[in-house]
């Protein structure tokens, strides 16, 4: 899923400074399980802003809701209702909640509280791990399910490199060397010929290399 | 009552049940009747129904803001002095059971009185004290 971890207070509050109305909006479905963006947190972040220590004592007036997708163009349309006096919109969603939410409130301010972080997967209760970077060219299948390229720091195709020591990356102790994950796997598998072969140069122009990329329903159901 | 609720203008096209991509949705032909159903443990509320119906028959609404179900109803135990709200009376009956000795229904702030009270009308015997203060 899509995480995000919230900004530091100092900083929302310094990027609302100039409005008195606010609606702090959340965002229902991903980062309500990451925990960072749901009902609940805006519902905190509208507490914690409202502490003397900000805004010189002086804070504005926050409103707090929250629609179950905020990338969802014509389900904002449809169904948001903002209260009629709102200067600005503190948006708890992602990157793509906030431009949905820029684009369909031209002219109100949408500002982000969120720093959308990772896709990631929930590795145990509380902890969300890495474990895709959308990269439009999936490999999982000849690295034995495990990304290289989200979970490699140096995104190797034939790893591992020098740094990897004890299963670990040089980058840190606590982060496992995804090739030696890799070459663990394909062990169990009894698949080590698929770390035989060497990866050929990778396309990059599914990821950002080819631009924004935009993806059609209709096209990506082949079987209908 | 359901989440996933339509309106009179469902003509019953189906048009719901062949575009859901979570299998949510279902229908049974059955003698003369047509009936529709829906899965909400299923239903990712993606709105794909919504979308595609041609007669703007579904009421996504209640799937966005949804009434409360009750799952749970239960005794409540309150403060023997000032009626607050403490526990249910099965974690009580728990509480009771882990520290083997019953637990008085007492808030914060009158077992601390009720400790006090203890106090004064004791003589320094702190033993009988703290059993008094648990």
């Amino acid at each position: 899923m899509i995480t995000g971890k919230l900004k530091p207070l100092d900083e929302i509050a310094a990027s609302i400074s100039r409005y008195r109305k606010i609606l702090i909006l959340g965002c229902g479905t991903c980062v309500t399980v990451s925990l960072s963006g749901g009902d609940r947190a805006a519902e905190d972040l509208a507490r914690e802003l409202a502490h003397p220590r900000f805004f010189d004592g002086n804070p504005p007036a926050f409103k707090v809701d929250t629609i179950l997708r905020q990338c969802e163009k014509d389900l904002v349309t449809a169904y948001l209702d903002i209260p009629p006096d709102t200067e600005a919109i503190l948006s708890l969603a992602c990157g793509a909640g906030v431009q949905t939410l820029a684009e369909v409130f031209g002219t109100m301010p949408v500002i982000p509280g969120l720093n959308t972080t990772f896709l990631g997967a929930l590795d145990e209760p509380g902890i969300l791990r890495e474990k895709c970077y959308g990269c439009g060219d999936c490999i999982l299948a000849s690295t034995g399910g495990i990304c290289p390229v989200a979970r490699c720091a140096k995104r190797l195709l034939n790893g591992p490199c020098g740094g990897s020591s004890n299963g670990k990356c040089e980058i840190s102790k606590e982060i496992d060397c995804a090739w030696q994950l890799i070459i663990d796997r394909l062990k169990a598998l009894n698949r080590l010929d698929e770390y035989e072969k060497l990866s050929p140069l990778k396309d990059w122009s599914a990821d950002r290399g080819g631009g924004p990329r935009s993806l059609d329903k209709a096209e990506s159901v082949p079987f209908r | 009552m359901s989440f996933f609720r339509i309106n009179e203008r469902c003509n019953g096209c189906l048009a719901c049940v062949q575009n859901c991509p979570a299998n949510a949705l279902d229908y049974v032909d059955e003698g003369n009747k047509r009936r529709l159903f829906h899965n909400m443990s299923l239903c990712a509320r993606c709105g794909q129904c919504w979308r595609i119906c041609p007669e703007q028959a579904i009421e996504f609404q209640h799937l966005l803001k949804g009434d409360w179900d009750e799952v749970a109803s239960m005794d409540l135990i309150r403060c023997s002095v000032c009626g607050e709200p403490l526990y249910t009376m099965r974690f009580g009956e728990d509480l009771a059971h882990k520290l083997d000795h019953d637990v008085h229904a007492l808030c914060p702030e009158h077992r601390q009185s009720l400790a006090l009270v203890a106090w004064k009308n004791l003589v320094p015997g702190k033993t009988e004290v703290k059993e008094l203060k648990r």
